[in-house]
């Protein structure tokens, strides 16, 4: 087949033909209408509002976020990791040859990433009522679960050799497994773990649904009054949390793997993990948000049977999943093929330097204020989702790429580079080359995010399930939520097990594992 | 003399394809045993077979005259092998590979404290001293050492093991010659006076024809069959030569 | 040995800030408070400090902690209502019925003067040649343009608007692109229509009169095309527990203090200027039947 002589280099380009029909109908639709609001928009930056009670109201928002980011992080890294040990191949076909266990994990692990954290929230604020574990929660379920897929593909590609190798000297199952597994491990949950952090910071703007604050609160309210200076009040705010935080990790990261025998700082990991835990229940005290409160549980409606059946006749279904697909692709597409592409064409370290400052401006924008600033200038179309979503994405693919190229050696790209190949070439090959199959695979777990971001999204209107679910969930319709829900989750396995495939394929080119050894 | 391993008629099977076809040898208790063959001969999956990681597609292996399969894991600890690519953890230091030999013997626990830690330093340093490495390597990372210092750094691991048979496969491949030769002497002497118990049964394949007089016995594989099966005293330079044609 | 002293330091601090939390927990159980809240159609600026004056006002008058909730989501408050999280609520006409169907019993208190008779205005851009609208059956010139709504659980930008242009016969299919649009706000639809991107909208009518006054709107670009009929819209609506909560009489206590606010008082005077109405006047749930039975209608309420 023509498809396997592409290597994986090739599919990081791939995606970006999907700029070209966002473009043209973009493009076709474009007028200068919008030009004094974005004007003000941008202008904006310059002045944010710096009254008192707008300031005030900012800052302690701003403080409910890291705090509640803080503790939703590192509950969802810890459940992550867990889960993604008992969702591996390995873990199974190590102490029993049971992997079908470790694949039903796998796939029960797709419902909680199907669905956003909105989601998420309005379903248990039925539940749980407007109590901070539930903004806690809907955070937790799908970033755990995200976490959890990641681990359990990091644990699945690693070289089994040497766990072979312990097992054949008669070690334990898991002794062999802990003692081979977490010096893989644990790095990567280090530099993973960082990443997922900002995630959850940026996450944690959605507090603001749940009664809770939040510097998401004052985002959304000014977006939706749209008083562009006090929105560039938080704005700044963040992006200055999200810019100490980069750099921050970036320096912890640097300096934990410059110690000689990092592994041994495992000892300290569950006393870093309880000072956080508590670190970050002390500071929600102080900002008036108390954990200790019980819970309090509501009945909730169940649909019927029939009524699901009436639902699923009433909905256009077909067109709604037509529609859902081909915004998440072409988002995805856009999200995926740009960065390797503008880091190919900025060929100086300042270049790149702004570069990395515009993917934290995008990741910084939320969804629906992109979506706004886009259709300003364009009229209403599916492209102008595609690029909001695609936009935002592209900022946290951009950063990831650009990290792990950074922390790749130069050896290979001065190689090609000394044979009189140009810069573009040698970074293509000496650089990009050795990424490609890990982009790729970090490209798989952002489709899914993708997916369910298509939720959050919904000023260009009636635009596929995630439009429908607000509607729907808006309507109180739970029979219909629970179609729609369900549909995401579907579409979310559909997607990961394609992934899944293609990773697997490509994994299988490199290292030919033609004898199945016992472990 | 005891027989140790038994390996009767196994076959392996790789896409339709035998990589070994219908071998039976035994090897007895102090046999020092040399694997010979061209590349591509069938020797890894023959040494695959024999340690247990890789079970055969025809035919049985059996360890003390019980099956392989179905040993347990306290018989599995007197198996050791010295792989070709070594297999040691890079990202642990010397001390935590040495120990991770003896995983074996010991609970999961053992093994955590092995890994945020140095335990049981001093058997480390007996295994290191044996297999010819300073003490003073005991904290560095296996990826500071140079490619002869990973190789003992394996063979200590093998030694704390205390293994009774063990299985090396083309250990000197990827050596120079003088260091090689080191190594091998090193891994065949038989010092009586050591603190620590040294195994004494090897199956080891090598390279090298001109080594064989450090061995007791030769197996010589060619396309997947055993063609040679003899003393070292018995065997004449015609017959070797015959295997590499 | 280094690693020792870390260890016991981390011991250290982690004891530290467990016992402060222990000790130094406050106990937020022992006193009722009611907890306000509003649906998000205000800026935050104008909110907060709404919001806090409200508060104060209504503590001193009722004797009560009262404590505001902002929730950033339509369907959010109205479920904080269902589960009892929200005591009293600022509703729009829409989430008010919604909310009170889901909890039986619960009392509409007030509504601003403006209220009682509401109304949408529809915006065209001037490139759209769209002619004001005479009658309801003028709407079918919308047909094939670009249309948006403000938010999907919105009164005025939303459901009033769908009803009307329904009983003038156009479906939501009928607009440009098979689709309308969902602006998210009143504010949005403005600044989109006056961008051109969509060629008509719907908004709040006080929004669009607030925003005239402002300045805000270009009238060489937007035109208001129709004044709906009048409906009501806003809305207090109160949890049915509030008297064994906090004693008898409390709820009408709780519905005078909020009729009773004068532009006398300075403080009273702001929460009306922010709030946009001259004064709270009684309100009744008959008063949105008509919009219950709308919602009902267009799939808003099961």
């Amino acid at each position: 087949m023509r498809f396997k002589t592409l290597n994986p280099i090739a599919f990081t380009f791939i995606p970006t033909l999907a700029i070209l029909p966002v473009a043209i109908q973009f493009f076709k639709g474009m007028h200068l209408g919008g030009v004094q609001i974005i004007y003000e928009f941008l202008i904006s930056s310059l002045t944010p509002s710096l009254n008192t009670l707008v300031v005030q109201s900012a800052w302690e928002g701003i403080q409910i976020t890291i705090a509640i980011a803080l503790l939703s992080w590192i509950v969802s890294i810890l459940v992550g990791i867990f889960l993604g040990i008992i969702s591996s191949d390995i873990l199974w076909l190590t102490i029993g040859k049971h992997i079908w266990i470790g694949k039903a994990f796998r796939r029960i692990l797709a419902i909680p990433r199907a669905l956003h954290e909105v989601v998420w929230g309005l379903l248990l604020l039925q539940v749980l009522g407007l109590t901070p574990w539930v903004a806690i929660i809907s955070l937790v379920i799908p970033y755990s679960s995200l976490t959890s897929r990641v681990i359990a593909n990091q644990l699945d590609t690693v070289d089994r050799k040497n766990l072979i190798a312990l097992r054949q000297t008669g070690a334990s199952a898991i002794s062999s497994l802990a003692t081979t597994m977490s010096p893989v491990l644990f790095p990567f949950v280090i530099s993973y773990g960082g990443y997922r952090l900002e995630c959850a910071i940026r996450g944690a703007t959605i507090l603001g649904v749940f009664g809770l604050g939040g510097i998401g609160t004052e985002l959304q309210l000014s977006l939706r009054s749209l008083q562009f200076h006090e929105m560039w009040t938080s704005l700044w705010m963040l992006a200055i949390v999200m810019l100490v935080l980069e750099k921050s990790l970036d320096w912890g990261r640097r300096s934990i793997f410059a110690i000689e025998g990092y592994t041994s700082i495992f000892l300290y990991m569950p006393f870093l993990v309880s000072v956080i835990i508590v670190i970050s229940f002390t500071w929600l005290h102080y900002l008036d948000i108390n954990l200790f409160e019980s819970l309090r549980f509501h009945s909730i409606y169940w649909p019927s049977l029939q009524d699901l059946y009436s639902a699923f006749t009433g909905l256009p279904i077909v067109k709604l999943i037509i529609t859902t697909c081909l915004l998440t692709l072409l988002s995805g597409g856009i999200a995926i093929g740009l960065p390797p592409l503008l880091l190919l064409i900025t060929n100086n370290a300042i270049a790149k330097e702004i570069l990395s400052l515009f993917w934290l401006f995008l990741r910084l924008i939320p969804p629906p204020l992109a979506a706004l600033i886009f259709i300003l200038f364009t009229t209403p179309s599916i492209s102008v989702a595609a690029l909001a979503l695609g936009f935002h994405n592209m900022g946290v693919m951009g950063r990831i790429l650009k990290e792990n190229l950074d922390m790749r050696s130069d050896y290979l790209y001065n190689a090609i580079n000394s044979t009189g190949a140009s810069n573009n070439i040698s970074w293509l090959y000496g650089k990009l080359s050795l990424e490609s199959k890990k982009y790729l695979a970090f490209a798989s777990y952002r489709i899914d995010v993708v997916l369910r971001e298509t939720a959050v999204i919904g000023v260009v209107g009636g635009m596929g399930l995630g439009w429908q679910l607000q509607e729907s969930l808006s309507s109180f319709y739970w029979a219909e939520v629970v179609v729609i829900t369900t549909l995401f989750i579907i579409l979310t396995l559909i997607g990961e097990s394609i992934s899944d495939k293609a990773r697997r394929y490509w994994q299988k080119n490199t290292s030919d594992f033609s004898l199945k050894p016992s472990l | 003399m005891k027989t140790l391993l038994e390996v009767k008629g196994v076959s392996v099977i790789n896409k339709d394809k035998y990589r070994i076809k219908n071998i039976t040898f035994s090897i007895k208790e102090g046999e020092r045993i040399a694997l010979l063959g061209k590349s591509g001969a069938g020797k890894s999956s023959l040494l695959s077979v024999s340690n247990g990681s890789l079970p055969p597609s025809e035919g049985s292996v059996k360890w003390k005259g019980e099956s392989l399969k179905s040993i347990s894991r306290k018989q599995s600890t007197k198996i050791a092998t010295l792989w070709q690519d070594l297999r040691i953890i890079e990202e642990l230091n010397v001390a935590q590979n040495v120990n991770s030999g003896a995983l074996g013997r010991n609970n999961f626990f053992w093994g955590l404290r092995n890994l945020i830690g140095i335990i049981e330093k001093s058997e480390c340093i007996n295994c290191l001293s044996a297999a010819g490495l300073p003490h003073e390597l005991i904290a560095s990372q296996i990826s500071n050492l140079s490619g002869g210092q990973k190789q003992r750094v394996a063979i200590a691991r093998l030694l704390r093991q205390e293994a009774e048979l063990v299985f090396a496969d083309e250990p000197l491949s990827s050596l120079d010659p003088l260091i090689a030769k080191d190594i091998l002497m090193l891994f065949l002497a038989r010092s009586e006076n050591n603190i620590i118990s040294i195994p004494q049964t090897y199956l080891i394949s090598i390279h090298q024809p001109e080594l064989i007089k450090h061995f007791t016995r030769v197996i010589g594989l060619k396309n997947g069959e055993i063609v040679i099966n003899k003393y070292t005293n018995e065997l004449n330079s015609y017959e070797i030569d015959s295997l590499y044609r | 040995m280094k690693r020792k002293v870390f260890l016991k330091l981390f011991n250290l601090i982690t004891f530290l800030l467990i016992s402060h939390l222990l000790i130094n927990n406050k106990t937020v159980f022992a006193s009722e408070f009611l907890t306000i809240s509003a649906i998000p159609d205000q800026k935050p600026e104008k909110l907060n400090r709404l919001y806090n004056l409200l508060c104060d006002e209504l503590s001193e008058k009722l004797g009560t902690e009262v404590v505001y909730k902002p929730v950033t989501n339509y369907p959010a408050s109205v479920s904080g209502f269902r589960t009892g999280d929200l005591d009293l609520v600022w509703f729009g006409g829409l989430t008010g019925v919604q909310a009170r169907i889901q909890k039986p019993g619960s009392k509409v208190i007030a509504q601003r003067d403006i209220d009682a008779k509401f109304h949408s205005i529809f915006i065209a851009n001037t490139n759209s040649k769209i002619t004001s609208i005479k009658t309801l059956s003028d709407l079918n010139s919308l047909k094939g343009k670009r249309f948006t709504f403000g938010s999907e659980s919105s009164t005025s930008g939303r459901l009033m608007p769908q009803y009307f242009l329904q009983k003038a016969g156009i479906k939501l299919t009928d607009f440009k692109g098979k689709v309308t649009g969902f602006s998210g706000s009143h504010d949005a639809t403005l600044a989109l229509v006056q961008s051109g991107s969509f060629e008509v909208g719907v908004l709040n009518e006080q929004v669009w009169l607030s925003s005239i006054q402002k300045g805000k709107v270009d009238f060489s670009k937007t035109k208001a095309i129709w004044r709906s009929p009048a409906y009501a819209d806003y809305h207090w609506l109160a949890q049915p527990n509030l008297d064994n909560r906090f004693g008898n009489g409390f709820t009408e206590k709780l519905t005078k203090t909020i009729i009773g606010l004068t532009k006398e008082s300075p403080r009273q005077r702001k929460i009306l200027d922010l709030f946009g109405a001259e004064k709270f006047i009684s309100a009744n749930e008959n008063d949105y039947n008509s919009i219950e039975d709308i919602a009902r209608k267009l799939g808003k309420l099961k």
